[in-house]
């Protein structure tokens, strides 16, 4: 069983689900406290070790639906998020044997995580056949017979990938000679030289090793009397296996559309100047959370404990009252920033003032978006104003030349970078919101809202005009703690004079 | 003590806690794998309900740990009792007068002193705050830290010695370890991840909004005056609910409360305008109020398909709210955003192609 689990948490893994040693350990353990028959528990014991993040759950169903499936179950519908490269493949396959089935699976693992699982849902389909002859298994329970088998199976991995591999060595090598273009097999060529020893020594190996463990009787059998068919079908596996070998290599390089020229953007200093004082006043308003530890001042309350110590020298009796109060930390920013063509004009003075506002606190953490969303915190850390905009601009980080798709965005952001938003966190999102008809997945903006401090929305276009067209402005601007038009130095200060005035203003 | 998961179900039940497999193979999992619940959820769905039954179920003391902002170890862990050391040796300042007696020079003393440094660093001038309350205990207690998440990250790091190995370090001290292992539960409400270092030390439980028909056995167990029929209405009108975008969509406390606020109205069904006036009860926000009130009469639809119990089971699918009503003047609209983006993309130097969006 450790070795399935292993197997499955491998391919967890692939998919992007952070899983340490010590909580597969938890679910190897947590196994053992359950009987395996009964298939909502093992899922409700996997999910419950494995997954520690709730964004990561549909992942798990899916595969857990995948590895885990039941014979007659159809396919899963898949996320839109990923679609599977190669899903075609699947149906019009061969009624293939057991050991066929085993070969199939025993490819070395490509970098797809999708195609793996694919195969692994083959393979279980195979093994629930081999089950039905020889047990009374209800066919919809997953049970630990099956478990059992599983197990056996997929130990011989290695060996199984050793058969391939030599198999694909010979093939390339005929290739080579021949010299065809490349992607056309000649399959017939390669099956004859391929060396028919090596995959008959295999499959007695595994086999015997089948025999060592206790495993079912029947499927040892079957497994040798459908080794000839196995043998037979290998050009139709070689085949696939060389299709996805393909399919899996990245696409040839220098395809990639040039890039427009970056412009020249350069700030005078006049602009330089008046941009850092805005910042620096509109920085006194968006104050930090309360920090966690008191510090010792003239104000706030009175602490027992250091009043008593420091009055230990004059008998206990508190001469010397001491005060302690918690202090503001700075702020931590995330700024997301739509530097689409619609804004064109004023991302520039938008990432100006991103620019501005991490120099000036310690913690921010910047996102610029088109459609794709990509963090720029680093590249406007180390370069200089005019360089770090430009880069931004000639589309070398993000596609810039799509429309604008906020839904995307916002979902992307959602997806990725949601942890960076705490309760001591302000985001401030600069751009006109006119995501051109997308869904506008206000969801992911009230998911930020309800985490951070102060969400604030700085739009380059004038409140009238967020009626007209497909602006999603009056969806968003609800959800907002506070929304500004701002498209200049000018209104820029005025709007830090406003919250600055609204600061000062008793409740 | 939990014997298996049918038993965890049986015993939470009769707590009048009803809760699924998922969650009773957790809650049974804790208790056998000695490993903290890490629980998350929307608010409302009966996370922090769950800690009480189970420490009414174990027979077990429930301590509670409310966590905020600001919350530190002095609050959570342990504290000197700061007066108590101090009214002891001026109490006791005979006797360590005496200490001295015969002491030559100063060395001598502070020698003589330190032998006797522990008497006040001992576990006498603690104050247990409940972690360490839940750690010492002599009988295993039921340990709640209820929304970890309001704390500040920091806060985390305090507990990971406590959740990992049961033991707490007191400099003065040393370290003390748990004489009995509590069953801990932490609960959060996500407005923030918690640390991986945390999560991986915990099992991890997301309570969602039951189904329909586990709601409605809910509010059997828990609100029984409520005629039957009514029952099924209120989950039927609680569901369409969910099905819209609410911002605070209505969790099983709020449920709770609606029926028994019909029990009290001494309500026989429930109709449009009673629905109406009661609508407070399970909405909490000004915009989602008004987001309802367009969609009354598809909600109001449940109330008369839905007035009998068998049908319940029907309709498994998942509900989708019509949509929006148009606005009005559709044409004239469409109209304006042409005119209007002509205007306001020639008005843009950069941009003279005549193409709109972007």
């Amino acid at each position: 069983m450790d070795a399935v689990i292993n197997r499955f948490i491998f391919l967890l893994k692939k998919q992007g689900v952070r899983i340490s040693p010590a909580e597969s350990l938890d679910a190897m353990q947590a196994l053992a406290w359950v009987t395996l028959q009964d298939r909502d528990t093992v899922r409700a014991v996997l999910c419950s070790t494995l997954i520690k993040d709730v964004r990561d759950q549909p992942v798990f169903e899916e595969l857990f639906e995948q590895f885990f499936g039941l014979p007659k179950v159809s396919p899963t519908p898949e996320s839109a998020a990923e679609p599977p490269p190669h899903r075609e493949t699947a149906p019009e396959e061969p009624p293939a044997t057991v050991a066929e089935q085993t070969q199939i699976t025993g490819q070395p693992d490509g970098d797809n995580a999708h195609e793996d699982a694919l195969d692994i849902r083959d393979y279980f389909d195979a093994e629930s056949m081999a089950t039905h002859f020889n047990s009374h298994q209800d066919a919809n329970d997953l049970s630990l017979a099956e478990f059992g088998q599983n197990l056996v199976l997929s130990r011989n991995r290695d060996l199984l990938d050793q058969v391939m591999r030599k198999a694909m060595q010979l093939l390339k090598a005929r290739r080579m000679k021949n010299a065809g273009r490349a992607g056309e097999l000649n399959l017939d060529e390669a099956i004859a030289a391929l060396d028919a020893d090596v995959i008959a020594d295999a499959v007695t190996e595994l086999l015997d090793e089948l025999n060592d463990m206790d495993v079912d009787e029947n499927l040892i059998k079957q497994l040798s009397s459908r080794l000839d068919g196995g043998i037979a079908n290998l050009p139709e596996l070689l085949k696939r296996y060389l299709e996805r070998e393909l399919a899996l290599q990245p696409p040839p390089k220098g395809s990639e559309r040039p890039r427009r020229a970056a412009r020249d953007y350069r700030f005078s200093e006049q602009e330089r100047r008046e941009m850092t004082e805005i910042v620096h006043r509109l920085c006194r308003r968006m104050r930090g959370a309360r920090s966690y530890r008191r510090h010792i001042s003239h104000h706030g309350r009175i602490s027992v404990p250091l009043t008593l110590r420091r009055n230990m020298k004059y008998e206990g009796i508190p001469f010397q009252p001491v005060m302690t109060h918690y202090r503001n930390e700075k702020p931590r920013l995330v700024v997301i920033c739509d530097v689409s063509l619609s804004v064109r004009n004023t991302a520039r003075f938008m990432l100006h003032l991103v620019y501005n506002l991490q120099s000036l606190f310690g913690q921010v953490r910047s996102f610029a978006f088109v459609s794709d969303l990509v963090e720029v915190s680093a590249c406007f850390e180390q370069q200089g104003i005019d360089e770090a905009i430009s880069t931004v601009f000639n589309g070398s980080l993000i596609d810039t030349d799509v429309d604008s798709n906020y839904g995307h965005a916002l979902s992307l952001f959602h997806n990725r970078h949601l942890a960076v938003v705490t309760p001591q966190t302000t985001v401030i999102i600069l751009g006109d919101g006119r995501g051109n008809r997308n869904p506008p997945q206000v969801w992911v903006l009230e998911e930020i809202r309800r985490r951070a401090k102060q969400l604030l929305w700085l739009s380059p276009e004038p409140r009238g005009s967020w009626k007209m067209g497909s602006c999603d402005m009056p969806l968003y601007e609800p959800v907002c703690h506070q929304t500004e038009v701002v498209r200049n130095l000018r209104q820029l200060g005025q709007v830090a004079e406003n919250l600055l005035r609204r600061s000062v203003t008793p409740h | 003590m939990f014997a298996s998961i049918e038993h965890t179900i049986a015993q939470l039940r009769e707590q009048q806690y009803l809760c699924d497999r998922k969650l009773a193979t957790v809650a049974f999992l804790a208790l056998q794998m000695r490993k903290p619940i890490l629980i998350e959820g929307p608010a409302g769905v009966g996370k922090t309900e769950l800690a009480k039954a189970v420490a009414a179920t174990l027979n077990r003391q429930l301590i509670r740990l409310q966590c905020y902002g600001g919350l530190d170890e002095a609050h959570a862990l342990y504290e000197w009792e700061y007066g108590k050391q101090l009214l002891y040796t001026q109490i006791l300042r005979d006797k360590i007068g005496r200490l001295f007696e015969g002491v030559g020079d100063l060395h001598e003393a502070v020698g003589q002193l330190h032998l006797h440094e522990d008497v006040f660093f001992s576990e006498h001038f603690l104050v247990r705050r409940p972690i360490l309350q839940a750690i010492d205990s002599s009988e295993p207690v039921v340990l709640l830290i209820d929304e970890l998440d309001r704390a500040e990250e920091q806060f985390e790091a305090f507990l990971l010695e406590v959740l990992s190995d049961f033991q707490v370090t007191v400099p003065e001290i040393g370290t003390v370890k748990a004489t009995t292992i509590p069953y801990v539960i932490i609960t959060s409400n996500n407005t923030r991840d918690l640390s991986d270092a945390l999560k991986r030390r915990c099992l991890h439980l997301f309570i969602g909004y039951p189904d329909e028909q586990r709601e409605l056995d809910i509010i059997r167990m828990k609100v029984p005056e409520l005629r039957e029929t009514l029952a099924a209405q209120v989950v039927a009108v609680i569901r369409r609910l969910r099905a819209l975008e609410l911002r605070k969509a209505p969790s099983i406390s709020e449920t709770l409360d609606w029926a028994q606020a019909l029990v009290l109205l001494n309500a026989d069904a429930l109709t449009p305008t009673l629905l109406e006036e009661t609508l407070h009860l399970l909405i909490k926000y000004e915009r989602d109020t008004q987001q309802v009130n367009e969609r009354l009469p598809w909600i109001v639809e449940s109330l008369q398909s839905r007035s009998s119990p068998e049908t319940l089971s029907a309709a498994e699918t998942p509900l989708h709210p019509p949509a929006r009503p148009a606005e009005p003047d559709v044409n004239y609209l469409e109209q304006r955003r042409q005119e209007h983006t002509a205007r306001y993309f020639t008005s843009y130097r950069g941009r003279t192609d005549g193409r709109t969006g972007g």
